[in-house]
Formats: C-alpha cells, sequence, structure tokens
C-alpha cells in the first residue's frame, strides 16, 4: 500500500491531492502508472508530460523496477514551473 | 570574532505570507563577506497578449525543500567560498509586480556570488517540483518551465 500524492494538473483530472493505493512490490514505473489511469482514466491525457517521484527522486515512466515498500510516497509530477 | 560566524548556512523557506528582500539578504550578510548577489522573480502582468491578473504556486514541499538544499550543496561544491545561502519561495497567491521567489548569495567577492545566484535559479527552475498557475480574466493555464527536463513537446 503506497500514498499516491496528486499535484497541479494532475491534481485536477484526478478529482484529489492524495490517496492510498494497492500495487505489487514490484512493479516497473510504467506498470504503476497503468495502474492509477485505471483508477483515474481522466489522467491519460497526461502521460507524455509527467513522471514520477517515488520516496522523492524523480523515476521517469518507463521500465524502471520500482521496489515498493508500505507508505512510500509515490508523486505525479507535471511539467514544474516555480521560479 | 566568533566562532559562529564562519559556519555557512543555508536558508531555504516556502511560505504563503509576502517575501522581505530585507529580510533575505540580512540573513546572508557576513563580515567575512564583500558581496551579497540577490535575485528577485517577481510577476509579470501579461502572457501571449493575455491580462494576468495573479499567479498561484503550489508544491510539493517536503521534496521542493529537499531538492533546494540539494542545490546549495552543489552550489558550495562549485563555489567553495560561498557563506551563506537563501532561498525563499512563495506559495499560494502571489499578486502582480509581488516577489515570487528570492535567492540570496554571500561570498567574499563578487564573482562566485553572482554566478551562484544565477545557478539556483536555473537550477530551482528545472528541478524542484513547484507549479504556477497563471489566473487569466477568464481562464486559467498551469505553466511549464522549458528547463524542465520531462516536459518536450516533441516526445
Amino acid at each position: 500500500q503506497v500514498s499516491v500524492l496528486y499535484f497541479a494538473r494532475s491534481a485536477e483530472l484526478a478529482g484529489l491531492r492524495c490517496e492510498t493505493l494497492s500495487v505489487p512490490q514490484e512493479i516497473t514505473s510504467l506498470q504503476l502508472w497503468e495502474e492509477i489511469v485505471k483508477v483515474h482514466p481522466r489522467l491519460a491525457v497526461i502521460r507524455d508530460q509527467v513522471i514520477f517521484a517515488v520516496r522523492q527522486e524523480y523515476v521517469l515512466l518507463g521500465d524502471q523496477l520500482l521496489v515498493l515498500q508500505p507508505g512510500d510516497e509515490v508523486a505525479i509530477i507535471p511539467p514544474i514551473s516555480g521560479g | 570574532m566568533e566562532e559562529s560566524e564562519d559556519v555557512p548556512k543555508d536558508f531555504v523557506k516556502l511560505k504563503c505570507e509576502k517575501l522581505s528582500v530585507d529580510e533575505v539578504s540580512e540573513m546572508v550578510v557576513s563580515p567575512y563577506c564583500g558581496a551579497v548577489s540577490l535575485f528577485i522573480g517577481t510577476t509579470r502582468n501579461n502572457f501571449e497578449g493575455k491580462k494576468v491578473i495573479h499567479l498561484e504556486y503550489e508544491a510539493y514541499t517536503s521534496m521542493a525543500e529537499a531538492e533546494i538544499k540539494k542545490i546549495c550543496r552543489n552550489v558550495r561544491q562549485k563555489w567553495p567560498s560561498v557563506k551563506h545561502i537563501a532561498v525563499h519561495h512563495r506559495l499560494g497567491v502571489v499578486p502582480i509586480t509581488e516577489a515570487s521567489v528570492i535567492i540570496a548569495v554571500s561570498s567574499p567577492h563578487r564573482a562566485e556570488s553572482l554566478e551562484a545566484v544565477m545557478y539556483c535559479i536555473n537550477t530551482l527552475k528545472a528541478s524542484v517540483p513547484i507549479w504556477k498557475k497563471e489566473i487569466y480574466e477568464d481562464e486559467y493555464s498551469w505553466k511549464e518551465n522549458k528547463e524542465c527536463f520531462w516536459a518536450n513537446s516533441e516526445k
């Protein structure tokens, strides 16, 4: 069970800022995205623009294998615009 | 001279209240430094012909603070003579002409603090999880920094 955090456009599309999701402990970042889109199909439109932050480290959507622990934070990161 | 004056410090803050240039520059002043360099990011009133009413910022706060602290560590590796670094970023609503970010760096001589300030703002725009929404008269837009490495529309 991981905490998924939504920001900016992804929070608007998902309609919420955070929730707990059950996912396999070992999963690629792309598979994790697909699990999240099953719950929030409206997120599909931003697939090419987002990356993840897993335990506060950026992860591209792709084949990278993640090893998740219960309570880990996974954040959906749309293109940033600080400063 | 007190020992505590010698210890370089990083001052990183994300806050909703109005930012103060006086406060941020005073944080980095040091009797060992002959230079304090400053960058202030202020909100513009227009974008592509549309009138901007105000900006709204949100952040993944814990990670944003951690990423800014990483930037400070990198600054100190590249410019070891840098003394203090302060980065204050505003969150929530920022009215036109008010500051959304203030960066101040002190160093004994001016070259290092000038270069370090530029590096800080450029790297912040590329890597810190903060988002800006521009509010126009009848719509809004989530902005995307061109420095953002994963937001290439050519993909």
